[in-house]
């Protein structure tokens, strides 16, 4: 694949938000289905899948270093980043209305931060998705 | 307010092979972008800023409409 270093360094963090916030959500899912609510044991594991995706993410762009040299990005990056982000910033807003309105109703608080964790997660995914999407049909 | 759509397109690839076969990477450097922008602008999958097709033009020594084309999309 002819990919400039902007566009593996996309790769790279969808690839890593992928594996480690996709288990963490798997795994908080049937937690919170199983009626675990104290928040720590959520805190935990996110710290646990945070690092995991950090180490993954350090990794993956020393590979991608080695295997090509990196370069700044250009104008075609920068639209790029604008135009996916625009095109996904909804679903954090979605998250956020979500989660004020389980505040309002009394939804307990594990299931709001989840929510809202979720609804930022699926931002950034969707906009890595979008980016992705420009690089190889054009934007 | 309608207005008519306009496709771009370009006679790069061509300017470089006449340029002694100048490769993308050697354009991409000169005009300050990467490599596969070039190469998306080539395939008309990206149209550059002015900025940029200036520079592009003034590397091979055209004028700006000697490189950029530009005609109504066909529907």
């Amino acid at each position: 694949m002819s990919a400039s270093f902007e566009e593996k360094s996309v790769w790279i963090q969808f690839g890593a938000m992928s594996v480690s916030l996709g288990a963490y959500f798997v795994i908080a899912g049937r937690m919170l289905a199983s009626g675990v609510r104290e928040m720590s044991a959520f805190v935990s594991m996110f710290i646990v899948a945070v690092v995991v995706m950090v180490v993954f993410m350090i990794v993956a762009y020393v590979l991608a270093a080695l295997t090509g040299k990196p370069e700044d990005r250009d104008e075609r990056d920068r639209l790029i980043a604008w135009k996916a982000e625009h095109r996904s910033a909804w679903l954090t807003a979605v998250g956020m209305l979500g989660a004020v309105t389980c505040m309002a109703t009394g939804v307990d608080n594990v299931w709001t931060a989840n929510l809202l964790l979720l609804s930022l997660a699926l931002a950034e995914m969707l906009g890595f998705a979008l980016k992705i999407v420009y690089y190889r049909r054009g934007v | 307010m309608a207005q008519e759509k306009l496709t771009v397109s370009n006679t790069i690839r061509a300017l470089r092979f006449a340029a002694d076969e100048m490769t993308q990477q050697t354009l991409a450097d000169r005009v300050g972008v990467s490599r596969q922008t070039i190469n998306a602008i080539e395939a008309a999958k990206y149209s550059p800023s002015l900025d940029v097709a200036f520079r592009i033009a003034r590397t091979f020594g055209k004028r700006l409409d000697e490189v950029f084309q530009c005609r109504p999309s066909q529907r």
